[in-house]
Order: structure tokens, then C-alpha cells, then sequence
């Protein structure tokens, strides 16, 4: 149960997007349609849990000056793995997700956990982190892309959802991007502050 | 002293474990990628040369780098006629908008297919967006189509067009069959509703790219021209 | 002929295709550093020189040792690899110049180097595909300073905004990311007027 914690933490109460505040870049890029949100979604979960489990099992070797440029390497090194498995095998998501793929590498969250909670735990919990982190991430992507590419594009997966009718483009940019978010914040702290008062 | 040499010693060891694996990776999938960009390269040409058969690619150097073009040959009653595609690329509104144009020995554009491009979605990436009547009811409930989607309706106005001559912009919404006369009359497209940069762009990519070709090969003048 | 081009490149970076406003990238420094006009200004400058640094480097990497050697895709590691250098080397000569600026800097020096932006413009050079045209180099380092340039001056609109918004009467859970936020939304809403710009 107590492993549970560790990926539940990750979806709400430590959500890395809307409580920590970190991995914002790619968040309002890649979110103008579910199916990219998604994608990006995976590919930084696969990116978290692999550099969490690496770095956890190689924390007592490294010296502590220069962990930095080593969790680095590891960390690209899984970002350049998938960004060739995505180009050989989904050339169509390598092409929508475009420079947000290498960009993984300076995603905050992989390289915060790394220092923050890998360095200092066990393998296995670290993939529990990595995994909770990665939900919390994949689901606030999902429910800004479900915003902004339903209301910006009319449209889901890729469909159209209402036939003929012109969405509001403005959703679908930057301005959108930034107000979605601004909301779904507004919205956190609403709530936790009915759930302290 | 030796704490810099150990950290070095480190550093280098788990970079070069790190090189290995991904040049293993690299070997992997580079078949696969290499022949996905050959497919899709191919694909387009069928689409901008149609009918055509495709007897050489050459490769010319240029200021703004290599400029690659094909000659391809259709057999037209009793003589052979020449087509001429060429990939071109220009910066559009958020990166650079490649497409590949195929003409006829005249100079009239047969057809043009974006190959990649970054633009806005739902501005400027509308330039490869195939009208489709699916909607997302109809996806789950299971009402799909197996029609084949129309082509991007952006890149098939170019067909027929003067490519010798300025392409105009016009902006008369998304193209219909209506236009049709009066975009060829004009030399004209029907720009994207609010993304006339990237529309431009592909205008003028065209436009660079039929420069660099004509300075290689000759185009056939038709007999009013000569007349002028 | 070619300082036009140079000259369409600035303005793009800047205005058209601002990286913070209009691209979306370098959100991170974006938020925690324009609470306050000078450290702004000190992240912006700072920023500033490791893009422009940056994109010199990278290119070079890029050109004369991935592309000969048939292994670009190791751009990405080492690409951050340089970038992170670069910013240690800045990180020790501010330390030197200016103690007072390195404390305001605080954490948010070292991380310029997760800076998406950062990483951003170098990748962005080589997508655009200065590797392959003459003059390339220029086209780069000027396409990393003005990124830089246009990352800076939304910073310091943006802190210019917060220094008031903290003396005005904001609902409680609006106060802080959200409302910043949807101020970065007007900003951005802004900048979208300079997307018909025909330079």
C-alpha cells in the first residue's frame, strides 16, 4: 500500500505540471491535439522511468560533484533511443511532435526526479515515482489537449466533432495554450483550498 | 589531482557505454528509417509525375545547398514528353515548408506535394489537410468509410497552373470546384483563411525552385510565346 | 542581399515567432524569474550570450564532426553536453564579475541548461537546415541572438506586469501561476499582430 502512495502522489498531490510546476515547456507545445498529448506522454514516461531506474541503480557509484552531466548523458541517451525507435516505426508522431522529441531531455521533471528522488531510493521505488509522475503528467496533458483541440479545432483524434461549425483557433495557439492552463490552475487551487477550509 | 582524473575516467565510461548503445540502436532502426523517406519520396513523385517514368535524378549544387530534381518521360502518341520534379524548401511561419512540384516540359505544374512542413495546426498546417466527412460520432460508432480521403485540396489547386509565369494569392476561402476556372484564368491560388504566410511560402518555393531548375534545363516555350 | 535575409531572421526570432509567446519554449526561467525587473534582466543577458554561444558551438559540432562521422543522431546528447558547459563557464564568470547578480540568479542559472529554449534554438538551427547553405554559420548565430533577444524582452514585459500585479487586488486563487499565466496569454495575444508582418 505504501508503494501505492508512491504513484499516487504523482497524479495529485505532487502533480508535477499543476503542484510542482515543472515540465511546462513541451506541456503547452505538444497539447493542440489528444493524440500528440498522449504520444509525448509515453515517450517522457518511457524516458522517466528508464533514466529513474538507471540512475537509482548506479546512485552509490557516482560521485556526488559530477552527477549532474551524468544523469545528462543518461537521460539523452534514452531521449535519442526513442527519438529513432519513433522515426523508424511512427514517422507520422515523429513529424507532429517534431523538436519537442529531443526536447525531452530538458523536460524538468526526468532531470528533477533523477536528483530528487532516484539518487536517493531504491530501484523499485524509483519506477513507482517515474510511473506516478508520468500519469500525473499524461493526464494533465490529456485534459489540456482535450480543451484546446476540441474548442480550438473542433475536433478529437483527429475527427471532426461537429460538422461545419468553425472552432475558436485562438484556443489552438499560444494565447490558448497559456489561458487553458491558467484556468486548470485556478481551478487546483480552488480546490485545495475547499479542501483546507 | 586524482579526483579530476577519476571523474574524467567516469564521465568518459559511461559515455562510451552510452555511444555504444546507441549506435546499436542507430543500426537497428536505420533500415527502417531509410526506407520510409525512400517510400515516401517515391509516392510523391507518382503523385506529381503521374503516368510518368522516372529516367534520371540529378543533384546540382547551389548557394542554398544542394538543389535535386528527376527527368521523367511519358509516352504521348508518337513522341515522348519530358516532366521535370524537384523538392524545394522555404522558410514558412514556424520552420521550413518542403514540397515536392512536378511540371510539364511547358512549365505547367502537374502537381505539388507538401513533404514536411511545421506549420499552425489549424492555420498553416491546414496546407496538408484532407477534407474528410468523418466525424467522431461516426468513429465510434463504427460508421467509418473506406473511402480514400480527397487530396489536400492546397496542394491540388496548384495543378495546372503556369509555373513559368507568377503564381497570384487570392483569398476566396477553401477551394471549391466553383474556383476552379478562375484561379487557372488568374494564375492563381486560393490562399488558407489566416494563414497567408504559409501560403505564400509554398508560392514562393515554387517560385526558387523553378528558378534553379530552368538555369539547369529548357523548358519548351509553346508556339504563342514564340510569337510575341 | 544577404543582410536582408539576416535582417528577416531578427525580426522573425523576435517579433513574428517570439520563442517564449508564440513558440512556447523557455517556459520555465519564463515564470520564476520575471517576478522582479533586474534579475530579469541579468537571466535575460545571461540567456542572451548561451544561446548565441550555444548556436556558434553546436553548428560547428554539428557540421564538421556528426555529419563527417555519419552520426547525427547523437546530436541531442551532445548538443546538451556543450550546453552545459557553457553554462558552468557562465556560471563561474558571473560569480567573479558579479556576486550580488549570481545570488539573485540564484538556482535559475544553472538552470538555463534545461532551458527548452536553449536547447531549442540549437536544434532549430539545424532544422531549418543552416547546415546545408553557404553562410550558414552567420544565419545561425544571428537566429541565437534573437532568440535570445525575443526570450528577453518577454521576460521583461512580463516582469514589468508582475512588479504591479503584486500591488494589485488579485481573488485569492488566482494569485500567483494562474493569473500569470493568463497575463502570458494577453502577451502572447499580442505578439500574434506581428504574425502578418511582410518583411
Amino acid at each position: 500500500m505504501d508503494y501505492l502512495k508512491e504513484v499516487i502522489k504523482g497524479l495529485w498531490e505532487r502533480n508535477p505540471i499543476l503542484v510542482l510546476g515543472i515540465g511546462l515547456c513541451p506541456t503547452l507545445a505538444v497539447t493542440t491535439s489528444v493524440s500528440n498529448a498522449l504520444w509525448m506522454a509515453l515517450a517522457t514516461t518511457f524516458v522517466l522511468i528508464c533514466s529513474n531506474v538507471l540512475v537509482s541503480v548506479i546512485r552509490n557509484i557516482v560521485p556526488s560533484h559530477i552527477r549532474i552531466p551524468i544523469f545528462i548523458t543518461i537521460i539523452a541517451s534514452f531521449v535519442i533511443i526513442v527519438e529513432l525507435t519513433l522515426k523508424a516505426f511512427q514517422p507520422d508522431v515523429y513529424q507532429a511532435l517534431g523538436i519537442f522529441i529531443p526536447l525531452i531531455v530538458v523536460n524538468c521533471i526526468i532531470l528533477g526526479r533523477a536528483e530528487e528522488f532516484a539518487s536517493r531510493n531504491s530501484i523499485f521505488r524509483s519506477i513507482l515515482d517515474g510511473l506516478g509522475m508520468g500519469l500525473g503528467f499524461g493526464g494533465t496533458l490529456f485534459i489540456l489537449a482535450f480543451f484546446r483541440e476540441t474548442l480550438g479545432a473542433n475536433k478529437l483524434f483527429g475527427y471532426t466533432l461537429i460538422p461545419g461549425m468553425k472552432p475558436a483557433t485562438i484556443m489552438i495557439i499560444a494565447p490558448g495554450a497559456f489561458f487553458t492552463l491558467g484556468l486548470m490552475l485556478w481551478a487546483m487551487n480552488a480546490l485545495k483550498s475547499r479542501k483546507r477550509g | 589531482m586524482s579526483n579530476i582524473v577519476k571523474s574524467t575516467l567516469i564521465m568518459a565510461l559511461i559515455t562510451f557505454v552510452a555511444s555504444m548503445a546507441l549506435s546499436h540502436i542507430n543500426r537497428i532502426t536505420l533500415p527502417d528509417i531509410q526506407r520510409q523517406e525512400r517510400e515516401k519520396q517515391e509516392s510523391a513523385l507518382k503523385t506529381v509525375l503521374p503516368g510518368y517514368t522516372i529516367t534520371e535524378k540529378k543533384t546540382a549544387d547551389t548557394p542554398d545547398g544542394p538543389f535535386t530534381y528527376w527527368i521523367g518521360e511519358k509516352q504521348r502518341e508518337e513522341t515522348v514528353a519530358r516532366g521535370y520534379a524537384f523538392i524545394t524548401e522555404k522558410s514558412g511561419y514556424s520552420g521550413p515548408v518542403r514540397s515536392m512540384v512536378g511540371i510539364d516540359e511547358q512549365g505547367t505544374v502537374l502537381g505539388i506535394v507538401i513533404l514536411q512542413q511545421t506549420e499552425t495546426p489549424g492555420l498553416g498546417a491546414r496546407c496538408i489537410e484532407r477534407a474528410s466527412m468523418e466525424t467522431f460520432l461516426d468513429y465510434i460508432l463504427g460508421r467509418t468509410t473506406r473511402v480514400a480521403p480527397q487530396p489536400p485540396w492546397f496542394q491540388s489547386q496548384f495543378t495546372g497552373l503556369d509555373a513559368t509565369k507568377k503564381i497570384t494569392i487570392l483569398k476566396r476561402g477553401d477551394w471549391t470546384p466553383g474556383l476552379r476556372d478562375e484561379l487557372i484564368e488568374k494564375n492563381a491560388i486560393s490562399a488558407i483563411t489566416g494563414a497567408t504566410i504559409t501560403s505564400r511560402t509554398v508560392r514562393d518555393s515554387i517560385a526558387t525552385g523553378m528558378e534553379k531548375l530552368t538555369a539547369l534545363v529548357t523548358l519548351i516555350k509553346t508556339e504563342e510565346e514564340e510569337g510575341e | 542581399m544577404e543582410i536582408k535575409v539576416l535582417f528577416v531572421i531578427l525580426i522573425s526570432t523576435i517579433l513574428i515567432n517570439n520563442y517564449v509567446l508564440s513558440q512556447m519554449l523557455g517556459l520555465c526561467p519564463f515564470l520564476g524569474v520575471s517576478k522582479k525587473m533586474d534579475s530579469a534582466l541579468g537571466m535575460g543577458l545571461a540567456v542572451i550570450f548561451v544561446m548565441t554561444m550555444a548556436s556558434f558551438f553546436t553548428f560547428l559540432i554539428y557540421k564538421y564532426l556528426l555529419i563527417p562521422w555519419q552520426v547525427t543522431y547523437l546530436r541531442t546528447i551532445a548538443f546538451i553536453l556543450v550546453i552545459a558547459s557553457l553554462v558552468q563557464l557562465v556560471e563561474m564568470t558571473i560569480e567573479k564579475i558579479s556576486p550580488t547578480l549570481y545570488q539573485a540568479l540564484g538556482i535559475f542559472l544553472p538552470l538555463i541548461t534545461t532551458n527548452c529554449a536553449v536547447l531549442g534554438v540549437a536544434v532549430l538551427n539545424i532544422e531549418t537546415g543552416f547546415a546545408t547553405k553557404d553562410l550558414g554559420m552567420v544565419m545561425t548565430v544571428v537566429q541565437g541572438f534573437g532568440a535570445g533577444i525575443g526570450f528577453t524582452i518577454a521576460l521583461l514585459l512580463m516582469a514589468g506586469i508582475r512588479e504591479r500585479l503584486e500591488l494589485a487586488d488579485i481573488p485569492g486563487n488566482l494569485k500567483g501561476m494562474p493569473i500569470s499565466f493568463i497575463t502570458a496569454g494577453l502577451l502572447a495575444i499580442a505578439f500574434l499582430g506581428f504574425s502578418g508582418m511582410k518583411i
